[in-house]
């Protein structure tokens, strides 16, 4: 285009900005992407179909940007969806700069009537997202990044300096704006790489290769025959990022939103996951340039984690934040640093099978024996068995009630042991592979089995799937209530149980997936069912997730955050899927409720169902 | 610096126990052992010495074959070998005579310190540290919160006293203390530290090894019963100020939680 001529000078002032810019560029992210490769394991090529319509979904239309937080999630779309737009003007304006335009005249003016819009809508967006930033300051974002400040300055003069573009300027002041607008883009991508804006590039991919299970640590094998040579490489590697775990570092963009739905941070604990499982670690990982870096976690925040998945569920980057089973399992397995009550935990697991010591459970006589005949093996879980909360009975009573109706065939395993999530979650993963050895031996002649207890079932399932092949299939109980009900193998009837409504646990909702059988069983039985405000697969952890049911004390109270949203809710009944819930619910609720309301009934899906029995 | 640290293996104490028909035994398929509480935080005072100031720290237990796991599980924590002292002949005696065992069994290792828990959660004696120091011409301390290596023979122990108070004394060494629960924080196994108990050595010492003979015992178990549990609750009837009256009475005199 001859309407602005460039001199040769221009032209080579121009290239060379561009290559310094470019190559600064890609320097710093070829320098991010090579400590990524040396990460353990190798970054998942499975499911590709599922995996690009995550992008879709999850890049492209914004969604846990915008679903988490609405207005700054929407200027953030607008910022974003910009970019995209403005991806062929800035290819075309440095073709501008060498004579060779991408488009011609019309076709740039017609694309402007797409674009001005967009880059009204971006620096509406970040205004709002810098006035945030700076002016409101939500904790979650962290100390004051003056680097935000200089991007937010950057996209604006970026917007402005576009649209005077778009204007009829004198030659010399359409020049050097035309200048000032190319010398910001280069800039911006020198800075891009070095800040958390490095998630432009790294998030689409992130997200690309996120896992689809969570939590997705890798597995501890352990082989009691190994050489000294053999034991010291497998420790060793214990402190080895795999390399989705070392992208996700790289790819934070530093939001906080994983500190927001975090029940240990809420309730006023140490631990901050953005902080202790991921930028933490960040540094590390650039000053040795190797993925080493596992034992820089905070230790303490490691051990307040419930496990519970939210901060990986949340991450609109597609990060898997949660490293307490990393930590965990060093401190456990290499250095010996355990909590008195988890050595406590650990060694009833190894001398009885069983969490609490025991050596007997009257639970235990009054459940029919499993035998090869029967389609279900019932399993109780240490919960259930020792009566961790002795009201619980009672619900394990009216599942039993529930199957006899439907006149399924069921019945417990004597020989049953510990699931070993306590023991899989702390990181004690040598009494975990004896209590998965010796579940899998006893469970080798089932079919199906079925269980009232979550953090079983992701066990006996999920976690012991990745050790080796599993023979059977394990269900929770509200999948099967909820079927039974469907099928019209038992009848219910609405009752009368005042305002329900359910509390999803993390095991159950994050991790199985399983949202709405539970709801299928309870809208079946009552008619004033209402959602709490963090509900489904955005549920918020009872507290007592990742073992932390048998510590003694805890920073903060991570117990109590989700029963005082209970009894803010104003429900009559709160049900639960989950044992362990149930129980933090009945020790949360109680010392909460105002003296002047009734008592909010805490009762599992079995209970509530086996109440309304047509 | 040469530690031996005596490990007993005694009934969990939050598992159920029964007692079995003859009144003088537990049930012992109900029986989840362990390793002493106190002897527990002893071992790891003794490893923490150990690594401190170098040397050796060696377990050593008396009891039946089951016995052994205590010394695997010390062993597994960093002991470098331990001593199992077995025979049935040491099954019913008295604790001097158990004393005699240790003392005939331990002399010939010349040990700069021997540690014990304060005391075993079955029996409770508290006395076997001290006896096995009088045999063997060592001094002792009790009740140790805290201990530090002053020189090569001389250790300073901070000892629990009763009301909260606190006393370092210095022992020269030899010597033998007990510890109290509560004085650090024991590790957990490592997984390379149970991996390596099998290259370690356990010397086993049974009747014959042992040069001075322990006689018979001198105690005999009439009964083991389990104490009956008693409600007593008292009405205090009255005036708010009445009432308060009689309650401070009553924590000052019968409850003494009142000075």
């Amino acid at each position: 285009m001859t309407e602005h001529p460039f001199t040769i000078i221009e032209k080579i002032v121009l290239l060379s900005g561009i290559c310094i810019s470019l190559g600064s560029f890609c320097f710093e992210v070829l320098k991010r992407l090579r400590i990524v490769l040396k990460g353990t394991g190798s970054l998942p090529l499975d499911r590709i179909g599922e995996r690009l319509w995550r992008v879709f979904r999850e890049v492209f239309l914004q969604e846990k940007v915008i679903r988490g937080r609405l207005l700054p999630g929407l200027m953030h779309g607008f910022v974003f969806w910009g970019f995209l737009v403005f991806g062929l003007v800035t290819l075309d304006h440095f073709a501008i700069g060498f004579e060779f335009p991408l488009m011609s005249h019309e076709t740039h003016k017609l694309y402007s009537y797409v674009v001005i819009p967009f880059s009204i809508l971006v620096s509406i967006g970040i205004l709002h997202l810098a006035y945030r930033r700076f002016i409101t300051k939500p904790k979650a974002l962290g100390k004051l990044s003056p680097t935000s400040g200089l991007v937010a300055l950057f996209i604006v003069l970026l917007m402005v300096t576009y649209l005077l573009g778009e204007m009829e300027l004198q030659p010399l002041v359409w020049k050097i704006n035309w200048w000032l607008h190319a010398l910001l883009i280069l800039a911006f991508l020198i800075l891009v790489p070095r800040s958390k804006h490095l998630h432009l590039v790294l998030g689409p991919f992130n997200i690309f290769f996120k896992p689809f299970h969570q939590p997705d640590h890798t597995p501890v094998k352990i082989d009691m025959e190994a050489s000294e040579e053999q034991l010291d490489e497998m420790l060793s590697n214990l402190t080895r990022m795999t390399q989705n775990q070392a992208l996700d570092i790289f790819s934070c963009v530093e939001c906080g939103r994983c500190m927001d739905v975090c029940p240990a941070y809420r309730g006023g604990g140490i631990l901050s996951p953005k902080d202790h499982f991921i930028l933490d670690l960040r540094q590390p990982l650039l000053e040795t340039g190797d993925v080493d870096v596992l034992s820089q976690i905070n230790v303490e925040a490691g051990w307040e984690c419930t496990t519970c998945q939210a901060c990986s569920e949340v991450c609109p980057v597609g990060n898997q934040v949660e490293k307490s089973d990393e930590i965990r399992r060093l401190q456990v397995l290499v250095e010996g640093n355990v909590p008195q009550e988890y050595q406590k935990l650990f060694t009833n697991l190894q001398n009885t099978g069983n969490t609490e010591g025991a050596i007997s459970s009257s639970l235990v006589d009054r459940l029919p024996k499993f035998t090869p005949d029967m389609e279900y093996v019932f399993w109780l879980g240490c919960f259930a068995r020792y009566e961790l909360d002795p009201n619980f009975t009672k619900s394990v009573e009216n599942f039993a009630k529930i199957l006899d109706t439907a006149g399924v065939s069921y019945g417990i395993l004597e020989n049953e042991h510990c699931s070993g999530d306590p023991a899989n979650r702390l990181g004690d993963k040598l009494t975990y592979a004896m209590l998965r050895e010796h579940n899998m031996e006893q469970l080798k002649n089932s079919s199906k089995v079925v269980s009232m207890c979550p953090h079983c079932v992701v066990n006996l399932h999920k976690e012991y799937a990745k050790y080796g092949d599993i023979s059977y299939k394990v269900e929770h109980h509200s999948q099967l209530i909820g079927r039974l009900i469907d099928e019209g193998k038992i009848g219910v009837k609405i009752g009368d149980n005042g305002k329900v409504t359910y509390h999803d646990p993390c095991n159950l909702s994050r991790m199985l997936n399983v949202v709405d059988a539970p709801r299928t069983a309870i809208e079946s039985v009552t008619d004033e069912f209402f959602e709490l405000p963090e509900s489904g697969k955005d549920t918020l952890c009872c507290g007592a997730g990742g073992g932390l049911w048998w510590k003694k004390e805890t920073v903060g109270k991570t117990h109590l955050v989700r029963a005082e949203q209970v009894v803010e809710s104003e429900a009559n009944t709160v049900v639960t899927g989950c044992n362990f819930c149930y129980g933090m619910m009945n020790q949360g609720l109680d010392p909460l409720i105002p003296d002047d309301r009734s008592n909010i009934h805490v009762k599992d899906i079995s209970d509530i169902v086996a109440e309304n029995l047509a | 610096m040469k530690i031996c640290v005596l490990i007993k293996q005694v009934p969990d104490k939050d598992s159920s126990l029964t007692i079995a028909d003859d009144h003088l035994t537990l049930v012992e398929n109900n029986i989840t052992w362990v390793s002493n509480e106190s002897d527990n935080y002893a071992l790891e005072e003794a490893l923490q010495l150990r690594e401190k100031h170098g040397g050796e720290v060696i377990a050593c237990t008396l009891g039946k074959d089951s016995a052994r796991q205590v010394l695997k599980d010390a062993l597994a924590k960093g002991a470098d070998r331990g001593i199992f002292i077995s025979d049935s002949s040491f099954e019913s005696l008295d604790v001097l005579s158990l004393g005699k065992v240790f003392a005939s069994t331990l002399e010939k290792e010349n040990f700069d310190l021997i540690m014990s828990g304060l005391q075993s959660d079955d029996q409770g004696n508290s006395q076997l540290g001290l006896i096995i120091a009088e045999l063997l011409n060592m001094s002792h301390g009790t009740l140790g919160m805290g201990t530090e290596i002053i020189d090569d023979s001389t250790i300073r122990l901070k000892k629990e006293l009763e009301g909260g108070w606190f006393q370092w004394t210095k022992l020269s060494l030899p010597a033998s203390i007990s510890i109290q629960s509560g004085i650090n924080s024991p590790r957990y196994a490592t997984l390379k530290g149970i991996m390596m108990v099998k290259k370690k050595t356990v010397d086993e010492i049974n009747a014959s090894d042992v040069a001075s003979r322990a006689s018979a015992s001198n105690i005999t178990v009439k009964k083991l019963y389990v104490p009956d549990k008693t409600k007593e609750t008292q009405f205090i009837e009255g005036s708010p100020d009445e009432i308060s009256e009689q309650l401070v009475k009553l924590f000052k005199n019968d409850i003494k939680v009142l000075n």
